[in-house]
């Protein structure tokens, strides 16, 4: 008979929670490439091109809070004991009215309609409703302040605050409400859900994940303590600046979330270089690329760089890069530590276990990281020197988004086959 | 008796791995004390279905984790 004592199925959510979400997000980032592909460099002409808007939705709604999601309902229980209320069906109907929510509003803003645009609004807004209940609820439970968990809870109230303002806007262009300086608003739906959203959980999870996979010194204590309530306080004045339309003034506040996000960079670039392990793989390459995108995004936009520019280094350089980098690494522990835990369940340990590397081979990740490269690269050549690199730039980002799901496909397919191995082998002896 | 693991600079999954072997070969009656860079919350999950029970001390730059069979040397129960 199975010893369940102390068990707690919520503990160790299954993995198809968060796996749903990694193998749907990198689609997403492969119909932006296409889209880029059809439309070229009409789409890079301004970020209000109806092309330009459907491409950064795929990206930061499709791709990156996908794997947010996933990342959150997986770690909440994981990293910080906080387990989340009925995860898998919290899990699917974020999971599907999420991705529902995302194609509707990307299509509506390519010129779909105003019908599509509300419908998608109204489901992306929905899911994310759906997954701050979920999570919030679990992130009451820790008694003590740890900066992930502050991290994770700060990150969680940006994205109530860009869901706010997202409805807003589609209200405002669906002629619902007449919103005065509709730009200024549309700078802080996008500062709240890239550097609030995004950026805070980024550098929480970056906290744990970088000294834990690559074997470095953990972060400073004030970096880890302060960035993310700083960051947040930065966001919180703009959005009161623009509220009494002071436009220009809320873009110097958002200066505050950007240094907190330049100096983690410094500091990730510093752990990383003391790493105990000198092998330099295909996640390290990842994240210094990502880095690399996010100095370059900064100085672009202290210096009143283009648009363009701007979105290609912040949405692929950091927003694809810097993801794929944790999934590179926390996909094969999470197919690793699910099947220990089948074995701790059934108390059987005579089945040998992968390695790591055998759920995503290093030359696999490598070959990933090669076309991300050439697909930032032709992009940003094509919004900077050669507008007809942007086609190219589209097909290169669709092929390497193609190759990532394909390569956690592959990572999924190879842990169900031994997870089914695994059942065969506990079925077929006699119980403890 | 205490048995004493320092698993700083290992790469993921070898620090749960090198615990898991060691509470395998374990008496019941002793005690491992496991010292790690950080916290390993991973590694709860996998304890607490085993019925182990444990006690961290310390958080940042290193956690000493006392991990023991049922209630253990010092009779207290799980910290988390």
């Amino acid at each position: 008979m199975l010893n369940t004592v102390g068990l707690s199925l919520e503990q160790a959510p299954p993995i198809a929670v968060p796996f749903r979400f990694f193998l749907t997000a990198p689609l997403f980032a492969c119909a932006g490439g296409l889209l880029l592909l059809w439309q070229g460099d009409g789409a890079t002409l301004s970020r209000w091109t109806p092309a330009a808007l459907a491409v950064v939705h795929l990206i930061a709604l499709g791709f990156l809070t996908q794997v947010m999601c996933g990342a959150l309902f997986q770690m909440l229980p994981v990293l910080a004991g906080a387990p989340v209320p009925r995860p898998e069906a919290a899990a699917r109907w974020t999971h599907g009215l999420l991705s529902a929510g995302t194609a509707a509003l990307s299509f509506g803003l390519l010129g779909g309609g105003s019908l599509w645009l509300d419908a998608g609004a109204a489901l992306a807004a929905t899911a994310l409703a759906l997954f701050v209940a979920a999570t919030a609820w679990a992130l009451l439970r820790p008694a003590g302040i740890s900066p992930i968990v502050t991290a994770m809870r700060l990150s969680l109230a940006a994205l109530v605050v860009t869901v706010g303002l997202g409805l807003t806007l589609v209200a405002g262009l669906s002629g619902w409400t007449d919103l005065a300086h509709f730009t200024d608003w549309v700078d802080l739906h996008l500062s709240w859900g890239l550097l609030g959203w995004a950026g805070i959980l980024i550098m929480g999870v970056g906290f744990q994940v970088v000294p834990m996979f690559h074997v470095t010194p953990p972060y400073p204590r004030w970096l880890m303590v302060w960035s993310a309530p700083l960051a947040l306080l930065g966001l919180t004045a703009a959005l009161a600046l623009t509220y009494l339309d002071l436009g220009a003034a809320a873009l110097g506040a958002v200066a505050l979330p950007i240094a907190a996000f330049a100096v983690f960079a410094v500091a990730t670039l510093d752990r990383q270089h003391r790493r105990q392990r000198r092998r330099l793989d295909a996640t390290l390459l990842h994240w210094w690329s990502a880095i690399a995108s996010a100095v370059a995004a900064a100085v672009t936009w202290l210096m009143h760089g283009p648009d363009g520019l701007l979105g290609v280094l912040v949405l692929v350089g950091v927003g694809i890069g810097l993801p794929s980098a944790m999934l590179f690494k926390i996909v094969p522990f999470l197919s690793w530590f699910h099947l220990q835990h089948m074995q701790v369940i059934a108390r059987r340990f005579d089945y040998r276990l992968p390695t790591m590397h055998g759920f995503i081979p290093e030359r696999t990740a490598r070959l990933h990281l090669g076309a991300h490269l050439t697909a930032l690269a032709l992009l940003v050549g094509g919004v900077t020197l050669l507008p007809g690199m942007v086609r190219a730039g589209g097909l290169a980002l669709a092929v390497s988004s193609a190759l990532l799901a394909g390569v956690l496909a592959n990572a999924a397919a190879r842990y169900r086959r031994h997870a089914a191995a695994m059942s065969d082998r506990i079925r077929g002896l006699p119980s403890l | 008796m205490e048995q004493r693991l320092d698993l700083r600079g290992l790469e993921p999954p070898e620090p749960l791995e090198r615990v898991l072997d060691a509470l395998a070969g374990m008496r019941a009656e002793n005690c491992l004390r496991v010292l790690l860079p950080h916290e390993p919350f991973p590694l709860y999950a996998l304890l607490r279905p085993m019925g182990y029970r444990w006690r961290v001390e310390g958080r940042v730059g290193c956690c000493e984790l006392l991990i023991w069979s049922g209630d253990g040397p010092s009779g207290r129960a799980e910290k988390v």
